[in-house]
């Protein structure tokens, strides 16, 4: 318990929303208004911190941008999405998105994608690209894939601020692009007010869960943890200044130094980043797993898994 | 009960149906709890030619709010029994003591486990919970007798009480708290404090292990200050990230498996299974994937069967918790839409507020409260309207709270049912 830190921030909605916005700033922002506005900082309205701040914009019951942008697709909305597409138009409604209608808690929002592929040699989805439009910034996970995963499935935790809705793009080997979205409604249960508290001690510690031993072509499932408080940026300290953004950027999967899995994570990955996913090893071998820190620093764990 | 005959029809068949007096809206209300049984009243209060028909199985309903005073040695198990004889002789209810089995939305008729109908007009479902039995592995009705959820009051509060009891000094207390949403957010806290009171007193060597599928949970800061001040390091709490979330559980061997594999064994078990709308939301067809219910919020009418509202625990009604004081300004509110509905008025502007009390150890105690409105079309919290009690608040503070806390249950009980206190 002595090492447990009351981190207690306030944080101004406003200000974490006009933060880092820049591609999308004229249409997203919303109209100020005098009560809270950024047009009249003395009265902006200070909300009690929910991890990374993000969650207590919901509070705020906006939805800027949303509203004019209605009757386009998802992917159309979400201007980094358009960019990663490039002017290829997605086949949509073929990436299944595992998300709550409704979530008491913007923080951890547990998500699951699923696609529909054989993860053969010749046929695999080689990139799952998430995005939330409603987000001070879009990008939430880039997962690259490979067919050591047997199955094209993995489930994450993310930070979302508002009611909105989450955008998923593949490209599969071929070149191909699919595309994927749901709505989430983020609601924030009063008998869930609470203080930000987190293990400082404990950053950069793993958790790992691996299949010790499978069947030939049977597929396993690994999941992993790192500690990590995925600080956003957008937050401010006790006197009102900007904590700096530090995250897990990366984390790799092998098996016998082959890929499995990569991925790139952004700040609205969830504080101690969790991600499962299969793996369908070809043969006996050592799985090996990388996590980086945006200041350089990484920690590896490797696990011995028998076939046969 | 004159009532009672003046509606009864017997059809061709046999079949005996109840439709109230044929000159009078009828409306059947299902469940007798925090939700059902102020609708009751309320509606009857509002509208007193309107025929009421509440349908409840038990003539003597105990509220889950409490339990953990009872568990805690704090309670009475009695003192949380209410019974209709208020909402019968005052306010003219009628009061059917059968299980609502099935619902013919068209058709407007309830089917009753005993075999008889109730013909509607307006149809109020306040069915609580059920469990997902079988979500969690391991996790089912068997399991429960033997690791108790004791989730709902009843003979699972007595199996845990007496499991308790019967614990060696020096055991381990595991509690396995699901994820959101589930029936009152802080009760799991406020049970681990209420039993390690009971253990402390009683069995000092004992240890009271919290597993949690979550990394926060509703006020949290003053769970674990009143958790680290009265009963040190004999409660831990252990959150998603830690480990704490519990994939399988083995109630022969009272053992639990987390995600990351680490197995633990309890001397009492008490698992919070997850949850749904109870059963006649689903055999109305008014629930969604989620397996609870999407309501007008303005009215708490259902989404997907037209003159069929729901309120209480088994609604999606976020921000507002699932508890028995947001169930009973559910039943107020939405018997006043139905009564404007009836009388084809204009829906007054709704409003409901929410205070939950939790007890961490005698004359200890906490809360969080709030006042929600529509706004947009979607439920909210009033900006500003609440908050939780202070942290660091002196011994007098918390005693005062604690006393409202009990107070609050006086004061609900005579709201929904017509219980006095005693004495």
């Amino acid at each position: 318990m002595e090492s447990r830190v009351s981190a207690e921030v306030s944080f101004s909605v406003e200000a974490g929303l006009n933060m880092n916005n820049k591609n999308d700033k004229k249409q997203r922002l919303p109209t100020p208004v005098p009560e809270s506005g950024p047009a009249n900082p003395g009265r902006r309205r200070a909300l009690r911190l929910l991890v990374a701040g993000l969650a207590g914009a919901a509070l705020t019951g906006r939805t800027p941008g949303l509203a004019n942008n209605r009757g386009s697709a998802a992917w159309e909305r979400i201007e980094p999405a358009r960019e990663r597409l490039n002017g290829a138009t997605p086949k949509d409604g073929a990436i299944k998105l595992d998300l709550p209608g409704v979530t008491q808690d913007g923080s951890a929002v547990p998500l699951t994608v699923e696609i529909d592929s054989p993860m053969s040699e010749d046929d695999f989805i080689e990139a799952v690209y998430l995005y939330a439009g409603g987000n001070p910034t879009p990008e939430l996970l880039d997962v690259y894939l490979t067919p050591l995963v047997g199955r094209a499935r993995f489930s994450t935790r993310i930070r979302l601020n508002k009611s909105q809705s989450v955008l998923a793009l593949a490209r599969t080997n071929r070149g191909e692009w699919l595309a994927g979205d749901r709505e989430v409604r983020v609601t924030v249960s009063g008998c869930l007010s609470r203080d930000d508290t987190y293990d400082f001690d404990a950053v950069m510690r793993t958790r790992v869960r691996v299949p010790e031993r499978l069947e030939p072509g049977q597929i396993g499932e690994v999941r992993t943890l790192i500690d990590h408080p995925m600080e956003t940026g957008l937050r401010e300290d006790g006197e009102g200044q900007p904590i700096p953004e530090r995250i897990i950027n990366e984390f790799r999967a092998e098996f016998n130094g082959k890929s499995v899995l990569k991925a790139r994570l952004y700040r609205a990955i969830s504080a101690n980043p969790y991600l499962r996913f299969p793996i369908a090893p070809n043969g006996s071998g050592e799985a090996t797993f990388h996590w980086t820190e945006d200041t350089g620093e990484s920690v590896s764990e490797s696990f011995r898994m028998e076939t046969g | 009960m004159g009532l009672l005959g003046a509606g009864t029809l017997l059809a061709a068949g046999g079949l005996r149906v109840y439709a109230g007096r044929p000159s009078h809206a009828h409306v059947a209300v299902v469940g007798g709890g925090f939700g059902g049984a102020t609708a009751a009243k309320y509606l009857k209060i509002l509208k007193p030619d309107l025929d009421v028909t509440l349908i409840e199985p038990n003539r003597r309903y105990y509220t889950c709010p409490f339990t953990n005073l009872y568990l805690g040695g704090l309670r009475d198990f009695e003192s949380l029994g209410h019974d209709y004889r208020e909402l019968q002789e005052d306010y003219g209810v009628r009061v059917v003591p059968d299980f609502a089995e099935d619902v013919d939305v068209d058709g407007r008729r309830l089917k009753l486990a005993e075999g008889s109908e109730i013909a509607w007009d307006r149809l109020i479902l306040s069915p609580g919970i059920d469990f997902r039995w079988g979500a969690l592995e391991g996790y089912d009705e068997a399991a429960a007798e033997k690791a108790p959820h004791a989730w709902k009051a009843g003979p699972q509060t007595h199996l845990l009480r007496r499991q308790l009891e019967e614990m060696e000094d020096g055991g381990t207390f595991v509690l396995v708290a699901p994820e959101n949403p589930f029936r009152c957010p802080p009760g799991p806290y406020e049970r681990v404090s209420l039993i390690a009171h009971y253990l402390k007193r009683n069995k000092p060597r004992s240890k009271v292990l919290l597993l949690d599928s979550k990394d926060n949970f509703s006020k949290q800061g003053l769970f674990m200050e009143g958790w680290e001040e009265h009963y040190g390091e004999m409660v831990e709490w252990v959150g998603l990230s830690n480990d704490g979330r519990v994939i399988r559980v083995d109630p022969d061997r009272l053992e639990v498996e987390t995600e990351f594999g680490t197995i633990h064994r309890a001397s009492v078990l008490n698992v919070v299974p997850p949850q749904k709308a109870g059963l006649i939301a689903h055999r109305a067809g008014v629930t969604d994937e989620s397996g609870w219910v999407p309501v007008d919020p303005n009215t708490f009418q259902s989404r997907k069967a037209p003159g069929v509202y729901v309120i209480g625990d088994a609604t999606e009604a976020a921000p507002m918790p699932k508890s028995g004081f947001v169930a009973n300004n559910h039943g107020k509110v939405t018997a006043a839409a139905v009564v404007a509905d009836l009388e084809e008025r204009a829906v007054p502007k709704p409003t409901w507020a929410n205070t939950c009390y939790s007890v961490i150890a005698p004359e200890w105690g906490i809360t969080v409260a709030n006042v929600y409105e529509v706004h947009d079309g979607e439920l909210r919290e009033v900006p500003g309207s609440g908050g939780v009690s202070p942290s660091g608040a002196p011994a007098d503070f918390r005693r005062n709270e604690a006393r409202y806390a009990e107070a609050w249950y006086a004061a609900i009980s005579q709201d929904v049912w017509g219980t006095r206190p005693p004495g």
